[in-house]
């Protein structure tokens, strides 16, 4: 136990994947972390963003009540993007985490810690939350097992919202079996989250994938590494005895614009609490004008990418452009699921690499403008926009870093994911860093 | 003069629209949660009452109503609102085109749609130095919105709209009694083209005020040739006069999203499968036409109670309507703490009809009510009265009794038989002769 902690505290201090840790292991439960996006009792929730320093809310959210209520000690909360906004972590004001394979690279984000934690924690269990991509992109870069459930599945109370039509808690670990187990404990319907009571109640055994499709939309702009890589990573797929078929999804190309739009329009309107009136970030200059007070109070708390989000957000719901981007984006929605709905009549699910490249450097980010960054996430986006549940493993090492691979099923059916997930661990072995205490 | 008005109603819930603090008054920031205070990680939950509550007010307004209705988010910065965006509905209202007669004309109604309440704000000190406090108690409790077409036509017919309303709702679904002083309207007016909208008035006194000084002010305005500006302004409740807000935000400005927490609601079969309860002001005019009472009378009837119309719809089967509100609009209302119990209804029934077929006197029916109410000691003393008044009644109808009398005493016999006849043997045949005889003395 004691390794374990020592393990949590070198991912704190030399990965920076959390903001806060537990004073200490309780003896005979099992440890799992959550992203400070997810409320927890006694602990700070502050969803990457200084405008929640000193939030702490006075309840858990239910996935992490859950996991207590099944013998789990929360032993701390995992960095993150400010409130998710971000494919590399970059975005906290809580410490940026490193990634455990190369400290001068990212975990991907925005649950970067989780993704770390996960990594470097063996038996770790690190729950994340995907709007856009959040918990396949720190799986694929930090190489572990990510599963980002169907939209619904977990209950949201206690998620501090981005989008909440795109919000959803999923598990990274570094093995498909313990997050098969947690996911378990904590889906099914909660009152507190209405739209977590529509769901079908788990079966008690997923169905092997047998016929996968491949969009060859997917597999433009790949860096090369990763597609070779993941050709390779089909030929075993074939070798465990599943069809690859390739497909065409046409839609695609439309997911990532309609993503960024309905996500920042509600973005923006979430965020439009912050204003340091309640909880979070306080302000004492109580003579100033309301409007004032809450300018200064946001100029200051929320970082540069929060404020491009919300003015983007905001500029879509408004009169005029509300038609043309909010409401075309709710079509484009609709014509994504109809296409993968399509594509499920004949097949089991979708792959693809999770996203274009292996982890870049901490420098090459700086260089990004912001829509290459918001490009990096053309692979993860369309499950999540259609709320299709998904997993990522990895599947090559490429200068000995993860390469990740990334699976789509239809609504509900995580655990053939699951089962995939597993049956891949038979045919490759994955690589941990050593970490030596 | 064309006036429309947005009216807001408490529901009567015990707990709010989105979570479950109760909606009874308390102190300061007592009735708080998460949900309602908007903190990070809350989310709402619907109250099925509270939508319920709706639907009735929908349907009864004869409102069209959709299969499935949805939230939307209304975005906007104050301090009175938690989540600094109100959960309401812009796209789906509960219902739309619907109508309400009042006095026999028919008022368009645009929608109905459930929404919450944000916080209030107290101001104190003296200006200048003023400190506002927020109350957030009130924040998330459910309010119906009613909006009405531009078809009343003066501030009385705005104030009678609104009072009628409440007395119908009151009954339909539970709305509270002080509705009249507590509903906040938002008024549109114009007298000339342009239209004005008065906003956030409290009561329906202030309304009638603001409407009066608002319809003055245009008129002026457009009588000395001036132009009427499109505006939003408010009432000052001190000064009694409307001034400029100086606000230009139209509806769009909000930047309407759906909430996508709260999904859609399938509310077509919910709707449909609702009991109405009959409202009094519909009871009255069925109350017209079924039983030709005046319309005075039914209002009458139906405003004191619905059991007291319940048992007037009773008598009304046995005997003619005129004997059946002469006798619940009597001695009935009179004692109806203790006649309202359905156990004596059958006695009362019974009373009214046999007086109804002269087996008994009116004197007779009325005591036999009071008794039944429990007023034995004034019946006994109206007993007393009761013999005399049955004796002079029968002299005053039979003056030729009177003129026999004179001429031959043995006339009294006459009255004598009648009365006790009458009186069933209710009085003694010594108290009746001495009574006849006393009567007859006194007028020869």
């Amino acid at each position: 136990m004691s390794d374990t902690y020592g393990l949590i505290r070198y991912a704190q201090t030399k990965h920076l994947a959390f903001t806060e840790v537990a004073e200490g292991l309780e003896d005979g439960k099992f440890h799992f972390s959550a992203k400070d996006n997810l409320c927890a009792d006694g602990f700070q929730a502050r969803a990457g963003s200084a405008v929640l320093d000193g939030y702490s809310p006075p309840f858990d959210a239910t996935c992490i009540g859950r996991m207590k209520g099944s013998g789990g000690q929360l032993v701390g909360k995992t960095t993150m993007d400010e409130f998710g906004f971000g494919t590399f972590s970059t975005n906290s004001a809580h410490g940026v985490p490193l990634n455990p394979f190369d400290r001068e690279r990212s975990c991907g984000g925005s649950s970067g810690g989780a993704g770390a934690a996960a990594c470097l924690i063996p038996g770790h269990i690190a729950l994340g939350v995907s709007t856009g991509g959040s918990i396949s992109g720190p799986a694929s870069f930090c190489g572990v097992v990510g599963l980002t459930p169907t939209y619904g599945r977990v209950s949201r109370y206690g998620l501090i919202d981005y989008g909440n039509s795109l919000d959803k808690v999923g598990l990274l670990s570094r093995s498909a079996s313990l997050v098969a187990r947690h996911f378990r404990t904590m889906a099914g319907p909660d009152p507190k989250d209405p739209t977590s009571c529509a769901q079908p109640a788990l079966a008690g055994k997923g169905r092997m994938p047998s016929s996968l499709a491949v969009p060859r939309e997917a597999l433009q702009n790949l860096d090369p590494s990763v597609r070779s890589s993941f050709q390779e990573a089909l030929g075993k797929l074939k070798g465990m005895g599943m069809e690859v078929h390739e497909v065409s999804m046409g839609s695609l190309r439309f997911a990532l614009p309609a993503y960024y739009i309905l996500a920042t329009s509600e973005a923006s309107t979430n965020l439009a609490r912050y204003c340091g009136m309640r909880f979070g970030r306080r302000e004492e200059k109580f003579d100033q004008h309301f409007n004032d007070f809450f300018t200064g109070v946001r100029s200051e708390g929320f970082g540069d990418e929060a404020k491009r989000r919300i003015l983007l957000g905001t500029f879509c719901r408004m009169v005029g452009f509300r038609s043309r981007y909010y409401l075309k984006s709710l079509a484009v929605r609709q014509l994504l699921i109809e296409e993968y709905r399509k594509v499920f009549r004949d097949h089991d699910a979708v792959v693809t690499p999770t996203m274009p490249f292996v982890s870049p450097r901490f420098e090459e980010i700086g260089r990004m403008k912001p829509l290459e960054m918001y490009g990096a996430d053309v692979l993860t986006v369309p499950p999540n926009l259609t709320g299709m549940p998904h997993i990522s493993v990895p599947c090559a090492y490429v200068a000995g870093l993860p390469v990740g691979m990334q699976m789509v099923a239809d609504h509900w059916k995580e655990l053939d994911l699951l089962e995939a997930a597993s049956a891949w661990e038979n045919v490759f072995e994955y690589r941990f860093p050593e970490v030596s205490l | 003069m064309k006036i429309g008005l947005e009216m807001h109603f408490q529901l009567p819930t015990r707990s709010k629209l989105f979570c479950s603090c109760p909606t009874a008054p308390a102190e300061p920031n007592h009735n708080v949660c998460p949900v309602c205070l908007g903190y990070p990680g809350s989310r709402p939950a619907l109250n099925r009452k509270a939508l319920e509550a709706g639907l009735s007010i929908a349907r009864f307004l004869d409102c069209k109503i959709e299969e499935r209705v949805w939230f939307s988010r209304k975005t906007y910065f104050y301090p009175d609102l938690p989540k600094n965006f109100q959960i309401t509905q812009y796209e789906s209202p509960l219902g739309t085109d619907g109508h309400f007669d009042l006095n026999g004309r028919r008022i368009g109604i645009w929608r109905v749609h459930l929404e919450e309440d944000p916080g209030r704000i107290k101001r104190v000190g003296r200006s200048g130095e003023e400190i506002a406090f927020v109350d957030y108690n009130r924040s998330g409790i459910p309010l119906v919105e009613i909006v009405t077409a531009p078809d009343l036509t003066s501030p009385e017919e705005a104030r009678a709209l609104i009072d009628q309303l409440v007395t119908e709702l009151r009954s339909l679904c539970g709305l509270e009694a002080q509705d009249e002083q507590t509903v906040r309207v938002d008024a549109n007016l114009s007298v000339g083209e342009e239209r004005v909208e008065v906003k956030n008035v409290q009561g329906l006194r202030n309304l009638e005020k603001a409407l009066r000084f608002e319809a003055n002010r245009q008129s002026k305005l457009l009588a000395a040739g001036k132009k009427v500006v499109r505006e939003t302004r408010r009432f000052d409740e001190e000064r009694k006069v409307t001034t400029s807000a100086r606000e230009k935000e139209t509806e769009e400005d909000y930047g309407y999203i759906g909430e996508p927490d709260l999904g859609e609601f399938r509310i077509g079969e919910m709707a449909r499968n609702l009991e109405l309860k009959e409202t009094p002001l519909a009871r009255a005019k069925r109350l017209v036409a079924s039983f030709g009472i005046g319309e005075a009378t039914a209002k009458q009837l139906v405003l004191t109670s619905h059991s007291l119309t319940d048992l007037f719809e009773e008598l009304c089967l046995h005997v003619p309507p005129e004997r059946a509100v002469s006798w619940t609009t009597g001695p009935i209302s009179g004692n109806w703490a203790v006649l309202q119990d359905q156990a004596k209804w059958p006695d009362i029934v019974r009373i009214v009809k046999d007086d109804s077929e002269g087996l008994i006197n009116d004197t007779e029916a009325k005591r036999r009510i009071l008794s039944l109410a429990g007023v034995q000691q004034e019946a006994a003393v109206e007993g007393g009265d009761g013999l005399g008044k049955l004796i002079s009644d029968f002299i005053d109808e039979h003056p030729e009794v009177l003129a026999d009398y004179r001429k031959n005493p043995k006339a009294a016999n006459t009255v004598i038989g009648h009365v006790m006849k009458e009186s069933k043997g209710r009085y003694s045949s010594r108290e009746v002769v001495e009574g006849v005889r006393k009567e007859l003395e006194k007028r020869v």
